[in-house]
């Protein structure tokens, strides 16, 4: 309602993901409001707000993994099939955006029983059907990329948080998305491993990856997004460039969250 | 030393007064019973029924000119055992001494109970499992070769066996092929029913669902029986052997216990692993075959290696549909009333391998368990 929206296409982009009106809830529960949202092409954007606002429900919704009741989401012109169409089996069209997103999670979620060449070999394996061989190739690059090229061979339980991160984010790259969702990805870190995590990150975006990040590393968000989302009880209440959320909150509750964040 | 002793006997059996009196009355008792068990077994016992009746006990009515088949068993059962073993038991120092011990052992008590020859076979059998235990150990051997020589095993067993027919299997050896072979069979049919119980099509849930529960509340013998009845009404034209239908009456029985423990082991998968393949794009089928099947499968390991312990115990039930496995070829023997006399030799030596094999089984269990607790997260 009264959000104030920067659309994408102002800063003349295509749009990648485009969210209008999305309510989602569990059961009674209405956890996001009339969410509108559009993410260009190259765009890294952050969202910040309290626990328990919606940001992973709403970054859930962009691959799939949380379904909606209303409004339309589009990614890479695919639009998410609804509820009801998943009941009779928009499983293809589903599988067919996921293939563009990538997403990391917060608590890394790596297959434990796979080396770390595996785990990120095996989607290219086997849901676009690259052989072996070029698979296991292309991961060791992968690894290289983020620094873990000596660590292919290990299973996930003998790394560091850290260094499971960069394997999941690999992961992710495998597949050669358009877009990467990151929930929280350095939340579940010890401090001494969040920055490795955030360099990669960094380096993703500087090669112009389209990406979502919810994360609570304000200095991280003021470096590398090009638009600040603060959602607050479901609810986009103020969208911006850094310097305009960080530094001229328009919002009185933006402006609280934001001291509460920032002061330590 | 000494008092070491005294210090252990006194914190462990006489620390109180009750624990004291107890041990006063157990362990008399006790060792009367070994005393008085031990004068049986060595001076009174006829042990010689075992040696005479020995053909008998391991392959039942198995055509003598035929043995080197059953032979060949062995020495490929050994052969896989110390494969299995392989994978997870380090053969280390210690171990293999005892393993030398015994593998000399079973020889020379072969040898005396039956002739030389044999005695060498089966030496030679238990060597071969301690070749390929430190073989596949010191090869690192991968898994999925590991098991697929594993499958190949049991159907060479099958094929060398079957030629005589498969109403002449018996003894420890039908026994063993019984065990192996249904535990084999009930894994796939098991893992379906699993994941058919948590299927999202209403149909395939209700029909796992029902099926695992009758299974599980009704008795072996009883789906045993009934196969074995149903099988020819069902193709009046041909004729299934009984052992096959017995072994089917077992893998459907049992397939459904195996189909509760995939289920708990699927129910332990994490549900980030499960939206981890999602959003890599995973069909359902590499979802559940790369991903949340082998983490589940691994926790369930030790409770399905124990369950073969089951199938093993429950086996001496084929007696009902005319088959002579183990228990029942002791029996046989008994009937002989040349041997009227020596139920006590045979019934002890009949309780002795099923406890050997019995234990043998639970240890490589409690092994695994310890093997997969360290090797995973
Ligand atoms: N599967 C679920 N079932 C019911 N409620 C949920 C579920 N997932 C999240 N919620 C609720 O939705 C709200 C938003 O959750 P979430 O999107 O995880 O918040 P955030 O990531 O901003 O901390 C929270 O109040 C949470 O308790
Ligand atoms: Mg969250």
């Amino acid at each position: 309602m009264n959000a104030i929206q920067i659309p994408a296409a102002a800063t003349s982009r295509e749009i990648i993901v485009s969210i209008i009106s999305l309510n989602k809830s569990f059961g009674a529960f209405h956890v996001l409001k009339d969410v509108d949202l559009d993410v260009g092409r190259g765009e890294v954007v952050v969202i910040i707000g309290a626990s328990g606002s919606g940001k992973s429900t709403l970054i859930r919704c962009v691959n799939g993994l949380e379904m909606y009741q209303s409004g339309r989401l589009t990614v890479d012109g695919f639009s998410m099939p609804t509820e009801a169409d998943r009941a009779i089996g928009g499983e293809r069209e589903l599988a067919r955006i996921r293939k563009g997103v990538g997403m990391v999670f917060q608590q890394f979620n790596l297959f434990p029983h796979m080396s770390a060449i595996d785990n990120v070999a095996i989607a290219p394996i086997r849901v676009r059907g690259r052989k072996p061989d070029e698979a296991r190739a292309n991961a060791l690059r992968l690894l290289d990329r983020v620094g873990l090229r000596d660590h292919a061979h290990k299973l996930p339980s003998q790394l560091s948080g850290g260094q499971q991160q960069r394997v999941a984010i690999a992961r992710s790259l495998a597949m050669e998305p358009h877009i990467m969702l990151f929930d929280e990805p350095t939340s579940a870190l010890d401090p001494e491993m969040v920055g490795e995590v955030l360099d990669v990150m960094r380096e993703l975006a500087r090669e112009g990856m389209t990406m979502m990040i919810v994360t609570h590393e304000m200095g991280f968000a003021r470096e590398v997004a090009d638009r600040v989302v603060y959602i607050d009880h479901g609810r986009i209440l103020e969208t911006g460039t850094p310097a305009e959320i960080f530094d001229r909150p328009t919002h009185e509750r933006t402006r609280t969250f934001l001291s509460r964040v920032l002061r330590h | 030393m000494t008092t070491l002793a005294l210090r252990w006997v006194h914190r462990n059996l006489f620390a109180k007064p009750f624990d004291a009196a107890l041990s006063l009355v157990i362990i008399p008792m006790l060792a009367w019973a070994v005393y008085a068990f031990a004068h049986w077994a060595l001076v009174e016992a006829h042990w010689q029924v075992v040696g005479g009746s020995f053909k008998v006990l391991m392959t039942g009515i198995y055509p003598a000119d035929q043995l080197w088949r059953a032979w060949f068993s062995v020495a490929t059962l050994c052969a896989m055992f110390g494969a299995g073993l392989g994978l997870s038991v380090r053969p280390g120092r210690a171990a293999s001494t005892v393993v030398a011990l015994g593998v000399a052992l079973t020889g020379v008590m072969v040898a005396v109970a039956i002739d030389v020859h044999s005695g060498m076979l089966a030496a030679g059998s238990a060597a071969l499992g301690v070749a390929a235990w430190c073989g596949v150990h010191h090869l690192a051997a991968d898994q999925r070769i590991v098991l697929s020589g594993l499958l190949a095993g049991v159907v060479a067993i099958f094929v060398v066996l079957s030629p005589p027919g498969f109403e002449v299997w018996g003894g420890l050896l039908l026994s063993v092929v019984l065990t192996i072979a249904v535990s084999i069979l009930t894994l796939p049919f098991g893992i379906l029913l699993a994941l058919g119980r948590q299927s999202r099509i209403t149909s395939l849930r209700v029909i796992s669902t029902a099926y695992i529960e009758t299974m599980r509340s009704v008795p072996l013998i009883l789906v045993v029986y009934w196969i074995w009845i149903i099988v020819p009404l069902l193709a009046p034209d041909t004729s299934v052997p009984g052992l096959l239908r017995g072994m089917a009456g077992f893998a459907l029985f049992f397939a459904a216990y195996v189909a509760e423990y995939v289920r708990s082991g699927l129910q332990a998968v994490p549900k980030g692993q499960i939206e981890a393949a999602r959003s890599l794009a995973m069909s359902s089928w590499t979802l559940n075959v790369d991903i949340v099947l082998p983490q589940a499968l691994r926790v369930v390991v030790p409770s399905l290696v124990g369950q073969i312990l089951d199938i093993f115990n429950g086996a001496t039930l084929v007696f009902i549909i005319g088959l002579t496995d183990f228990l029942r070829a002791g029996q046989m023997i008994l009937a002989d009333p040349q041997n009227s006399g020596r139920t006590y030799e045979i019934y002890v030596f009949l309780f002795a391998v099923y406890l050997a094999i019995g234990g043998a089984i639970t240890y490589a269990s409690r092994r695994l368990e310890a093997h997969l607790a360290r090797g995973s997260r």
